[in-house]
């Protein structure tokens, strides 16, 4: 492939600013292209020397913070996790993320991510022993571990959301990431809720209006596969419903180290200690 | 449960119809594919053929069977849908029994005819 | 300073159909979708002749088959009988898959990332094939 060093890129930004009224519309603009720059180096380009009334969510730029999501050429990425380079074109077409309401620009009100988020108990849950007085830590091994693992890596950054066909029009529904994460909590072999955490997916607007679609997994940029973990989750909820499978217990609480090696000796002074 | 009961009957549903109307659409359609291996069904959809299917008690059970798991799916697959288009749970409902009368109204109509058909 | 509720931007039912460049399985999902409510469209009028022409006897019963034998309408026909195998084998995928099995293990990701559903991939090429064949076999016999 040709190398891609072109002179300018046309950004084509959406613009929407609820104080004035009207209707988002798009704004172009041209920018400096450096190598390596990333789609969020050109937004705050734009930020600082072209017109500084451009509202976008950044924080981390290194894909960890996850405030960044937006449509770029209709694919929803992370703006600082994503090279101009990828694209192979000078003109980039940045919207917000739909299925999310827009606060402002490219600014989506991700409130309904996390209520949803919250709604599933994103938390261990012990029984009697309880999580109150954590005295000790519990025992899981790197097997149990990787059961969850990926899912845990979530930044919350609502792209699964902006992808999926679902989430388009049901307001109700909880979304991969939260359904993903009750998984990630299910799946965990510390944890014990799943008597109240299924429950809550088990509803006319939870798993069974997930239909395999698979775009929230194309689209994660972290690598998280909520698809699967939704997926994994009916299989949990059948197997309840079915009376089938077995319980595992939760894993126990690591004892406390009995006897401490003897301690290594401490060496000599070298130096004697003046009286 | 509840709704993974439903859903599971649904996938149950689906599994029954691959089969029943798998028989019925290969009955009825793939007289030529029959004909190769040496079974007769020309002309399934005549009066003579029809009424002598009807007359089997067989074939009166799969079309029953058959209607019943249809309804279920199709119905059960159309609330899917309209429940992803409607964020009001008391709307939700009527649909629901909506959906759950018109289905006994046209299983009863759809099994009282070949049933009826039976004896005649 | 002025309150105001943001603008909602969900994508409704165009949502279903288009959201982004993705790829396969987002639209084997809108083509479950179409052949579901067609097969359902066909299923009203197949009752209604099955039940409320035929119980008025012989007569009625053959007119309606010679109505029924337009040749659009056969190829409607076959439409539903190609909706039916697509529907049947991609919903035998997805009990599958809904159960977790062809879907494989969760992993850590690691870069580059590749889920579940592309790993296997090939799950949904053997149904396509199957799907393919079983509409040339019902297309052969609505031509001859
Ligand atoms: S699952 Fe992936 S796409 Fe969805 S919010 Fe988490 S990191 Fe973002
Ligand atoms: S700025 Fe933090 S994820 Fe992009």
């Amino acid at each position: 492939m040709a190398e891609f060093n072109p002179e300018k890129i046309t950004f084509k930004v959406q613009r929407y600013n609820p104080e004035n009224g009207g209707a988002p519309h798009l704004e172009k603009f041209t920018v400096p292209f450096n190598k390596g720059m990333t789609v969020l180096d050109g937004l705050l380009y734009i930020k600082e020397n072209i017109d500084s009334t451009l509202s976008f969510r950044a924080s981390c730029r290194m894909g960890i913070c996850g405030s960044c999501g937006m449509l770029v050429n209709n694919y929803p990425h992370l703006a600082c996790h994503t090279q101009i380079e990828e694209f192979h074109s000078d003109k980039l077409t940045v919207r917000p993320l739909p299925n999310l309401s827009i606060i402002k620009d490219l600014v989506v009100d991700l409130t309904p991510m996390f209520s949803s988020h919250k709604q599933i108990k994103p938390y261990l849950i012990r029984g009697e022993a309880g999580m109150e007085d954590p005295n000790a830590e519990f025992a899981q091994s790197p097997q149990e571990l990787n059961t969850f693992l990926q899912f845990a890596y979530c930044i919350k950054c609502g792209i699964c959301l902006a992808a999926c066909p679902t989430s388009a029009s049901d307001r109700l529904f909880l979304g991969p990431q939260a359904m993903a994460q009750c998984y990630r909590y299910c799946a965990d072999s510390r944890d014990q809720g799943q008597k109240e955490r299924l429950p809550l997916v088990d509803t006319d607007h939870g798993v069974w209006r997930c239909h395999l679609a698979g775009a929230c997994s194309e689209a994660c940029p972290k690598g998280l596969d909520p698809a699967l973990a939704i997926q994994l989750l009916k299989r949990q909820l059948a197997a309840e419903a079915l009376g089938l499978g077995k319980r595992r217990p939760p894993s126990p609480v690591v004892p406390p180290i009995k006897e401490s090696k003897p301690k290594v000796p401490y060496p000599d002074f070298t130096v004697k200690k003046e009286k | 449960m509840r709704r993974t009961r439903l859903h599971l009957l649904h996938m149950f549903s689906g599994i029954a119809i691959a089969v029943l109307a798998g028989i019925h659409m290969v009955a009825l359609h793939l007289e030529e594919v029959l004909a190769f291996f040496g079974v007769d069904a020309s002309e399934p959809t005549s009066w003579g053929a029809m009424i002598a299917r009807s007359s089997q008690g067989i074939w009166v059970g799969i079309y029953i069977a058959l209607l019943a798991f249809l309804l279920y799916h199709a119905l059960y697959g159309l609330r899917g849908i309209i429940l992803e288009l409607t964020p009001s749970a008391r709307k939700e409902r009527v649909i629901t029994w909506l959906f759950v009368v018109v289905g006994i109204a046209v299983f009863i109509w759809g099994s009282y005819v070949p049933i009826s058909l039976l004896s005649s | 300073m002025k309150q105001t509720a943001p603008r909602s931007n969900y994508l409704g039912v165009g949502g279903w159909i288009w959201a982004g460049n993705y790829k396969l399985e987002r639209y084997l999902y809108l083509l479950h979708r179409i052949t579901g409510l067609g097969m359902l469209l066909f299923l009203t009028f197949h009752l209604t002749a099955t039940t409320v022409f035929r119980i008025q006897g012989q007569e009625v019963w053959e007119t309606t088959m010679a109505l029924l034998s337009n040749p659009w309408l056969k190829a409607g026909e076959y439409l539903v009988a190609a909706a039916f195998v697509y529907h049947g084998m991609n919903g035998l995928r997805l009990i599958l898959q809904e159960f977790g099995f062809l879907l494989g293990k969760p992993t850590p990701p690691i870069y580059p990332y590749k889920d579940a559903l592309r790993k296997k991939r090939l799950w949904v090429v053997v149904m396509m094939v199957v799907i393919f064949i079983l509409a040339l076999v019902f297309l052969f016999d609505f031509i001859v």
